[in-house]
């Protein structure tokens, strides 16, 4: 399309009588000086810019580096225009909006063709009504010179425009398009929220350079714990700070809890520390109190911890029950049955004061699922339970609705206290889990090596299978690329492959898998299969997954190159 | 500890025990705490009992009025005979929008039901039933658990059907037959609370379901509607609906009782502490807009109440019994430090009372007295406020007066001192002015009930003035001279053009004497709301006798935790407020980023800028070019803590795995959206 419109200009412009040149040598020489110029006094304003840009942002020059080496990360939208490749270019040829493109071309075609016209007649009669429409078709085509003019700038250098400007023709010239956001190579700034949003969601606004971490840089968990040791936060003296701060509220807490109002405190970092201290606080308030008072007897305060992995609301409610209730009765099984027999007896037999649940994480994955709000909103409804929580999550309040709000009778307190979530996240899981590299869990590949060594030969033969299996179908999407180019998991592989090919593909499909076992005499019965199959799963040295026709399929998650050495000491230990 | 799940606290074993709990015991920083909180719970008793009152007198009135119903058409539904039934019974219940008051009404209905009848009360609410099989699993569970010492049969139960018949599955009515077989309840009323959020096809099949079982269970339905009876039929297939029998119940909506409670707590007029305008609107708006609970209005006057006794050490002026003697001299410090003791002993010293002002601020005896003297005086000129505005409200609705302003919007606006000069009061006096004696005698009936010591105009004289006019007047309407009706429209004609004029009707002699009294009266109340509706915020002592503070007020109940992590992470200085981060020389409302801040923040920053999809290897050699140390080996410590950071972004939800790419996490939020 481009090219035909070019075809259309170069008729255009082969039509043009001299006199016209004649008449217009600076335009030419100047559009000339651009088109030679340009880029290279842009790139180098680029530099400059690149290397002047805000020092606050790390981010300008980390990505202006990358940019310079070839491999612009877009996802850092600041660097996008201070590259000088090829893609800007790109952009430049078709910049310019085709209105007022098309506008501009009819503008000058038409007072072409009126020259024409006037030459072969030669005739003055109809001079002074042409005039009016020939200064204004001039002055659209100076207008946009001018604009050039002012971009192109410097003097000197049309003393070197070279004198064929005829060659000038083709096609529009180049920086004539879109001038103003060519020229800003920084993306707009202090945009309103919504806008930002808009923005870094803009249709190839998210090119992202193909780097990868490799696998060293990471450190495993006990390179973590051993280097997260000899660390010490510069703010620690600020957080202590923050901590005395909200201690001293825990009096008002008390008064507000006594008051049969719960509490909930949100804001970011890990809000223990100040639940531990509350407790201790709450603790020897209790302690001298009536019933404890010169007493051996202690309160019970009940302490859950949301986030550790596999909290159940049984576990909560079978907890509160163990401080409320006397040992001496049987308590229902069920869940349901359960707080409805706490709630009852709790009713029936008012404690002396109120029981104390805190909460740690409320909000956690393993407490946001359907029942576990209901239920804990039900709790802590109960006159007789004080409620003190924390959330961890930006968003926390949505996980209750207006009934349930009402039923939790919350204060909110804002805790921040900038500690770090030491018990709430395991990181380096989290983030291997984050970066699909869940794999290392086994302690990499060293530790699946030790675990199949332990075990039988058959599973190390359905092992190997699995791997090679999988090894097959990375090379049959990947293979066209360069073997440095095929880092993905398996599990995104998909997407760096070039033929777009289906998520289902991933991992090997369980049939596949038995049958070859079979055929290898791995194993004989399905359920044999399924027991290897199941150490495996135990040492989460395979995952498995339903995919959208439902079939299961399995994977090993590791990287090629690692797939790569596991197969070739599988193979080497078995023959 | 902490990565037990769950477990009761043991106080860790140390020595710093003893220590602690002698910080508790002595040294309260705020003296007084006990006897202020003392008071609170007195004046606060006061105001709980009269919301009680209130809440019984139009709540529950207005429940049991309703409940009864329901009650009485449980009662009748089981009267009928079982096997005749054609369709269920079904009770349809428009409790109005403000779902978070519809669990405590049916809770209460529920109460009412099994008193009154013998009937089993099952409540179903949406988030336990998504489909038919977990519907019936929740209901026959909670039926049968209904009879506690069922837990044997349990047993039997599983053993028992092998014997007659195949196994029940656990969603198979059939448990609910035998159950009711062994129990016998004359009817099984199911209740369910938000039929809204329902799926309708679950709820036609139970319907259908329900209905084939009615000849062996006495089932009856009821419905909690929020929106309306014919929205909830449209929901239903024909069919299910040939099933129902239906008849409808109307509750009474969560705003009028809102206004109802308004009226008896913070607009009465005999108050110890008022809430003030502002915080009264907040609570007003937070209920139309956000809740609809009454619950939540209670709380929030509460909490109102309870910062003020907690947080203002002169609040203790609010106690009857008080002596010099038994106050620390810091209450008098901080009774002087009060804004509106400075305006005080500036009028003093304005009208030459030097001797006085010294008084005021060197001896405390003194000051005592005047404290004492100006609360409770201050606290006569509220309630003489709060009357006014009820006054006025009476007013309006006896001129009917088109637009409607309730009590609450009126009160707001005399306690803000917005009222005098405000076009509300002025067109009331314009109708005063113009009403005729019928009007006249129904405000004076209207009025007739108001306490007279904040209302000093004698009604009693002009109600005997008024009842001797329209005798002599044989019982006819008197007008007065503004009445429009005695205005007349005349045209004519001069020198071609029209002329339109007005003209007053002559009056009549009695109706002269009428004009005169209205006047009189309108002038009366005139000078009555003109000393009235004084600005309660130049009062002296304001602070004690109002609490109108938004700030603890609306982050206890309205918090914006994303506001809070973001700024957080976004600008760590606010909240660390240390000094290697502190914005020198960023532009001013945006964050800068600083190599000293946590890791966290950095990160965040850093993604704060990114796209939607973001290279985790590129974001590393960002934030190892911000964060790391110059020397190699620090490498490992920058490590680490990117890991940190980008696990704590995981943790918040900022950002999750991303398939799209090797190494690349999705963006999750955009900050300040």
């Amino acid at each position: 399309m481009v090219s035909a419109k070019r075809k259309r200009d170069d008729e255009a412009e082969n039509a043009t009588p001299r006199k016209l040149r004649a008449r217009e040598p600076d335009k030419d020489n100047v559009e000339e000086v651009l088109e030679i110029e340009t880029p290279s006094r842009r790139a180098r304003a680029r530099q400059i810019e690149a290397e002047e840009g805000t020092p606050k942002s790390i981010l300008k020059k980390t990505s202006a580096f990358d940019g310079i080496n070839g491999t612009t990360p877009k996802s850092k939208r600041k660097l996008l225009f201070t590259t000088p490749s090829k893609t800007t270019n790109h952009e430049t040829s078709n910049g310019t909006p085709t209105l007022v493109r098309s506008a501009n071309r009819s503008a000058r075609r038409k007072s072409n063709r009126k020259l024409i016209e006037r030459t072969i007649n030669g005739a003055d009669s109809d001079d002074e009504a042409l005039d009016e429409e020939e200064e204004l078709a001039e002055q659209i085509l100076s207008d946009e010179d001018e604009e050039e003019d002012a971009v192109a700038g410097a003097e000197q250098e049309i003393a070197l425009v070279p004198d064929t400007p005829s060659k000038r023709g083709r096609g529009r010239p180049r920086g004539s398009g879109r001038p103003r956001k060519q020229r800003s190579p920084t993306p707009p700034q202090d945009l309103p929220a919504h806008e930002e949003y808009f923005w870094q969601n803009r249709p190839a606004g998210n090119k992202t350079s193909n780097n990868t971490l490799s696998a060293q840089t990471l450190l495993n968990h006990d390179e973590y714990f051993e280097t997260m040791q000899s660390y010490q936060d510069r703010h620690g003296s600020e957080m202590e700070f923050l901590l005395e701060l909200h201690s001293r509220a825990y009096d008002q807490w008390l008064f507000e809890l006594e008051e049969g109002f719960n509490i909930c405190l949100y804001g970011y970092g890990s809000k223990r520390p100040i639940t531990e201290a509350f407790t201790a606080h709450l603790y020897e308030d209790l302690l001298c109190r009536v019933p404890y008072k010169g007493t051996k007897k202690t309160p019970k305060i009940v302490i859950i911890n949301g986030y550790s992995p596999g909290s159940t609301v049984k576990e909560i409610l079978t907890t509160v029950a163990s401080a409320v209730v006397p040992g001496n009765f049987k308590l229902p099984n069920q869940p349901a049955s359960l707080l409805a027999y706490l709630l009852q007896y709790l009713s029936d037999h008012p404690p002396s004061h109120a029981i104390h649940v805190v909460i740690n994480s409320i909000d956690s994955t393993y407490l946001r699922k359907s029942p576990a709000p209901n239920m804990l909103a039900a709790l802590a409804a109960q006159s007789s339970i004080n409620l003190i929580c924390t959330a961890d999550t930006p968003n926390f309040p949505l996980l209750w609705d207006v009934g349930l709000k009402a039923q939790y009778k919350f204060l909110f307190h804002d805790a921040t206290t900038f500690a770090p979530y030491d018990a709430e996240i395991d990181v380096v899981e989290t983030v291997n889990e984050l970066l699909g590299r869940s794999g290392r869990r086994v302690g990499g590949r060293d530790g699946v090596g030790f675990v199949l060594r332990s075990l039988p030969e058959n599973a190390r033969s359905l092992f190997r299978i699995l791997v090679s299996e999988q090894l097959a179908m990375m090379y049959e999407d990947g293979g066209q690329f360069d073997q440095d180019d095929v880092t993905a998991t398996p599990r995104n592989k998909k997407i760096t492959a070039t033929k777009p090919t289906s998520e289902s593909t991933q991992g090997v499909e369980y049939r596949v898998l038995y049958h070859k076992a079979v055929e290898e005499f791995v194993c004989s019965s399905e359920v044999g299969f399924r027991t290897l199959l199941k150490e495996f799963h135990d040492h989460q040295m395979i995952e498995s997954r339903k995919d959208t026709m439902g079939t299961e399929r399995l994977w090993v998650p590791f990287r090629q190159e690692e797939l790569e050495s596991l197969v070739e000491e599988l193979s080497g230990e078995l023959f | 500890m902490e990565h037990q799940r769950s477990y009761i606290y043991t106080p860790p074993e140390s020595d710093e025990r003893p220590a602690k709990r002698q910080k508790t015991d002595k040294g309260h920083p705020h003296s007084l705490r006990r006897e202020r909180l003392q008071t609170f719970r007195e004046i606060w008793a006061e105001q709980e009992t009269r919301i009680q009152a209130c809440l019984k007198t139009t709540l529950e009135e207005a429940d049991e009025a309703t409940q009864e119903n329901i009650v009485r058409f449980v009662a009748a539904a089981a009267e009928r005979d079982q096997e005749l039934r054609a369709s269920i019974p079904t009770g349809l219940i428009v409790a109005g929008p403000s779902i978070a008051s519809h669990g405590p009404y049916f809770e209460r209905l529920g109460r009412q039901v099994k008193e009154s009848t013998n009937s089993a009360y099952l409540v179903l609410t949406s988030g336990e039933s998504p489909n038919l099989k977990t519907l019936l699993k929740n209901l026959i569970k909670k039926a049968t658990s209904l009879a506690d010492d069922d837990d044997d049969d349990d047993l039997g139960r599983t053993t028992g059907p092998s014997r007659n018949g195949p196994r029940l599955l656990d969603f198979d009515l059939g448990h609910l037959q035998k159950w009711q077989r062994s129990i016998n309840y004359r009817t099984i009323v199911v209740a369910i609370q938000d039929s809204e959020a329902f799926d309708s096809h679950v709820l036609s099949e139970l319907i259908d379901l329900l209905h084939a079982w009615l000849d062996r269970l006495p089932f009856v339905l009821l419905f909690g509607i929020a929106t309306s009876a014919e929205s909830f039929e449209d929901r239903l297939s024909s069919n299910a609906l040939r099933y129902l029998e239906g008849e409808k119940f109307d509750v009474t909506q969560s705003d009028e009782i809102i206004e109802e409670l308004f009226s008896t707590t913070i607009a009465s007029t005999d108050v110890a502490l008022r809430v003030g305008p502002n915080i009264s609107r907040r609570i007003l708006d937070r209920q139309k807009d956000h809740v609809q609970n009454v619950q939540d209005f209670f709380d929030g006057l509460k909490y109102a109440y309870m910062s003020h006794f907690y947080a203002n050490l002169t609040s203790i002026f609010l106690r009857d019994d008080l002596a010099v003697k038994n106050l620390p001299p810091d209450v008098f410090e901080a009774v002087r430090n009060l804004p509106s003791f400075r305006r005080w002993v500036g009028g003093m010293l304005e009208d030459g009372r030097a001797q006085d002002a010294r008084n005021a601020l060197q001896s405390d005896k003194y000051l005592f007295d005047q404290v004492t003297q100006n609360v409770t005086s201050g606290q006569a000129i509220l309630n003489a406020i709060s009357g006014a505005a009820l006054v006025l409200t009476r007013l309006r609705q006896s001129l009917q007066i088109s637009q409607k302003v309730p009590l609450s919007s009126i009160w707001i606006k005399a306690a803000s001192g917005e009222m005098l000069n405000s076009p509300m009061l002025r067109e009331m006096m314009l109708s005063v002015k113009r009403m005729s004696s019928d009007k006249f005698l129904q405000l004076l009936g209207s009025l007739q009930d108001l306490e007279q010591t904040y209302f000093p105009i004698d009604l009693d004289s002009y109600q005997s003035k008024l009842d001797v006019m329209i005798s002599e007047n044989d019982g006819a309407v008197l007008k007065t001279q503004h009445d429009v009706r005695n205005d007349t429209l005349r045209t004519t004609v001069v020198a071609q053009k029209v002329l339109l004029s007005k003209h007053k009707a002559a009056l009549s002699e009695q109706d002269k004497a009428y004009s005169e009294l209205v006047a009189q009266f309108q002038d009366e109340l005139d000078q009555y709301f003109n000393t009235t509706f004084i600005d309660p915020k130049e009062l002296f002592l304001i602070e004690i006798l109002m609490y109108d503070l938004k700030s603890p007020h609306t982050e206890v109940f309205q918090p914006k935790p994303r506001f809070a992590v973001e700024r957080a992470l976004a600008a760590p200085h606010d909240y660390l407020g240390c000094e290697c981060c502190s914005g020198e020389g960023t532009r001013d409302g945006e964050a800068a980023l600083f190599s000293t801040q946590p890791a966290t923040a950095i990160l965040y920053q850093l993604y704060v800028e990114s796209g939607s999809v973001i290279n985790a290897a590129d974001l590393w050699s960002a934030f190892n070019a911000m964060a790391g140390g110059e020397e190699e080996d620090d490498e490992s410590k920058t490590m680490a803590l990117f890991q940190r950071a980008l696990a704590e972004l995981r943790y918040l939800g900022l950002v999750k795995p991303s398939r799209k790419k090797t190494d690349h996490v999705a963006k999750m939020m955009w900050k300040g959206l």
